[in-house]
């Protein structure tokens, strides 16, 4: 394939020279200053707080009192990450997950527990630590470039006096003439030109500072490993017990309209022809014993309903096929299988039993989709390991036009086979233009 | 064959088609006149409307939610024609459900499981009572209702086969069907429902609801 060069290498460098030209005047670049600066004022504002509360706190914890005071400044430090949040939020558009709130306890008592046990709070405080370094280098790094920039493109129109104080970077460019009183026509250019030079560098070396920043926040104002982790299980659990629910439902709902139905009726054609042979008279012997054959007839047909349908359901709770594999249970069901399907399973080792009583449902789901709605004459049926995925792949030659959307009149329950995929941190994905073919996709944690 | 039914015109509500077709079937053959069959409760409610049957049997599980609405509706049947009988059944016997059936007396009210059409004779016994003005509840109704029940004191009184004669009779039997169930004469029977009635505090009255007051109050525990 023939790969598309974008441009020569002047064209590349007119494109970095114009990026790097526009930057100064790019919204961007000021609000990240703006966040630099209400962030480290912010910050050092908390860290005198947090400072004089420590003082505070612990001078007095001899009498209990400082306990509730260095309380209260780790709730405030808590406090403060939310501001930085913010900021982070409005002037970068940064939005940054916050931590959870520390457990509600009753008592003041309780309030002193959560609040000094709040991991948040101590890493917000941690955050507030680190922020003071970082302050001193972007001053150093990056505010220091954007004063020098101002002062030396602003230096013709404020007198030279006022940028001068700064300029010492302006006289570092025209060494001959540094420290001269008053400055020289050649200075002063020179600081003027090399105040145009840094207000294109300023922005980069800020960008850099607040990256670092956030960087920084992400690690200590956010919510840490260990509880987002928690709060990922706790949803996928409720999924889990949800789909677990539903299983028991479907199979008391395909006990209750299937097989005990069956039985009744079953057991009410054998109860009238009892009755019918109880009451047998010589009169109505031949008509009845006729319809007592009917009605045994009937019941016959309804038994052997009923031991077809019991079995499936069977089947349906777990596959016995299951149990020498996939790879059997796979061929299995496509051999059942209304659409004539060809199987490719590529397996080497067994998933955990989970995993593959789900990539077993999957499959025959979809290809009883396949048989339903796709108006397919062949489908395909694939299994393979894929890195960490086990990716088990439906096609088939039929109309298309399959969609995962819920609100779509088609009762593919393609919605339905994504959410119990998503139960186990899988996916689903569907190809399929009106028209076909059809390919759906689901991996598969190899390890639930 | 044995009708005695007297063309008994009835309303089957039943959402499983192997067992409305086997029940219209089974009716058909006893004399009965099935008016209509239906399968969802609102049409229930319609077919009793227009055909206003001497009992509408009904199932409790039905569409359109698939919850109790057979129930629902058999209710609002009680609530609007009180005339006609209601035998609902069902796989599951709920003591709530019985409990709301009851609620508004015993009179015309039948609670089975569903299983108790195998026994075509019992069933029919049960649906003709119903349609003439009596009580069937499924033996596991009573069972039920006797677990649930927190006050027993009222029925401590009792003797064990007068509480055996007493549970018979909350099914809804005759005294001569009591009598061949605990194979004792009528006379037994009789002798042991009277005390039964003076033990409940229960005396002869012009209307005589007697029985139906002595199993609600046995119901009620």
């Amino acid at each position: 394939m023939q790969v598309q060069v974008p441009g020569s290498r002047a064209a590349e460098a007119k494109r970095l020279v114009r990026a790097v030209g526009r930057e100064p005047f790019r919204m961007r670049s000021w609000a990240e200053l703006g966040f630099f600066l209400a962030g480290s004022a912010l910050a050092l504002s908390g860290v005198l707080l947090l400072g004089a509360v420590g003082v505070l706190g612990v001078g007095l914890s001899v009498v209990f009192v400082g306990t509730f005071v260095l309380a209260g400044g780790l709730r405030t430090a808590r406090g403060l990450g939310r501001w930085q949040r913010l900021l982070a939020g409005r002037l970068l558009g940064e939005q940054l997950a916050g931590p959870e709130a520390p457990p509600a306890r009753p008592g003041p008592l309780g309030w002193l527990r959560s609040s000094l046990g709040d991991r948040a709070a101590w890493r917000a405080v941690a955050y507030l630590a680190g922020r003071i370094p970082l302050t001193v280098f972007g001053v150093w790094f990056a505010l220091s470039v954007w004063v020098e920039a101002f002062s030396g493109v602003l230096s013709p129109f404020v007198g030279h006096a006022a940028a001068g104080r700064f300029g010492a970077f302006s006289r570092l460019l025209v060494p001959a003439e540094a420290g001269s009183h008053p400055p020289g026509a050649l200075t002063r250019v020179g600081v003027f030109l090399g105040g145009v030079v840094l207000l294109f560098i300023a922005p980069w070396t800020m960008r850099l500072v607040v990256q670092l920043d956030l960087r920084l926040m992400r690690l200590l104002l956010g919510p840490d490993a260990a509880s987002s982790r928690v709060r990922s299980l706790e949803v996928s659990r409720s999924k889990t017990l949800d789909a677990t629910t539903e299983t028991l439902r479907r199979i008391e709902r395909n006990l209750h309209d299937g097989t005990q139905a069956q039985l009744v009726a079953l057991a009410m054609r054998l109860g009238q022809a009892k009755d019918k042979l109880d009451h047998l008279t010589p009169v109505s012997a031949a008509a009845d014993v006729a319809a007592v054959r009917r009605l045994v007839d009937e019941a016959h047909r309804g038994a052997k309903e009923a031991i077809t349908d019991l079995r499936d359901m069977a089947r349906g709770i777990h596959p016995p096929a299951l149990d020498t594999g996939l790879e059997n249970a796979l061929a299995t069901l496509a051999a059942r299988s209304a659409v004539p399907t060809e199987v490719t399973v590529s397996v080497q080792a067994r998933p955990s039993a989970a995993i593959e009583a789900i990539s077993y449902f999957c499959a025959a789901e979809l290809l009883a989709n396949v048989a339903q709605h796709a108006r397919a004459t062949r489908a395909s049926l694939s299994c393979a390991q894929h890195g960490p995925w086990l990716r088990i792949v439906v096609r088939d030659n039929g109309k298309g036009g399959a969609a995962l959307d819920r609100a779509g009149s088609s009762s593919s329950g393609l919605a339905g086979l994504a959410d119990r995929v998503a139960t186990v941190d899988g996916h689903l994905s569907v190809a399929s233009p009106p028209g076909g073919p059809t390919a759906v996709t689901v991996d598969l944690p190899w390890r639930s | 064959m044995n009708s005695g039914t007297d063309t008994l015109r009835v309303v089957i509500a039943e959402d499983s088609a192997i067992l409305r077709d086997g029940l219209v079937q089974l009716l058909a053959d006893r004399g009965f006149v099935v008016t209509r069959a239906v399968s969802d409760a609102p049409s229930l409610e319609q077919a009793v409307a227009a055909d206003l049957p001497d009992v509408a049997v009904v199932d409790i599980r039905m569409p359109p939610t698939f919850t109790d609405d057979g129930l629902r509706a058999a209710l609002a049947v009680r609530h609007r024609y009180p005339e006609v009988g209601i035998l609902v059944f069902s796989q599951y016997i709920e003591t709530r459900y019985a409990a709301e059936l009851l609620a508004g007396g015993a009179a015309r009210i039948g609670y089975l499981l569903k299983d108790r059409v195998a026994d075509v004779a019992d069933f029919v016994e049960a649906l003709v009572r119903v349609a003439s003005g009596g009580t069937a509840l499924d033996p596991e109704v009573v069972t039920q209702l006797m677990g649930a029940s927190r006050r027993t004191d009222t029925l401590a009184a009792l003797s064990a086969r007068e509480r055996e004669v007493l549970a018979l009779m909350a099914e809804g039997r005759t005294n001569s069907a009591i009598a061949t169930g605990l194979v004792v004469s009528e006379g037994a029977v009789e002798k042991h429902v009277a005390n039964i009635f003076a033990k409940l505090n229960l005396p002869a009255t012009p209307t005589d609801h007697r029985r139906v007051l002595a199993v609600l109050r046995y119901l009620e525990g």
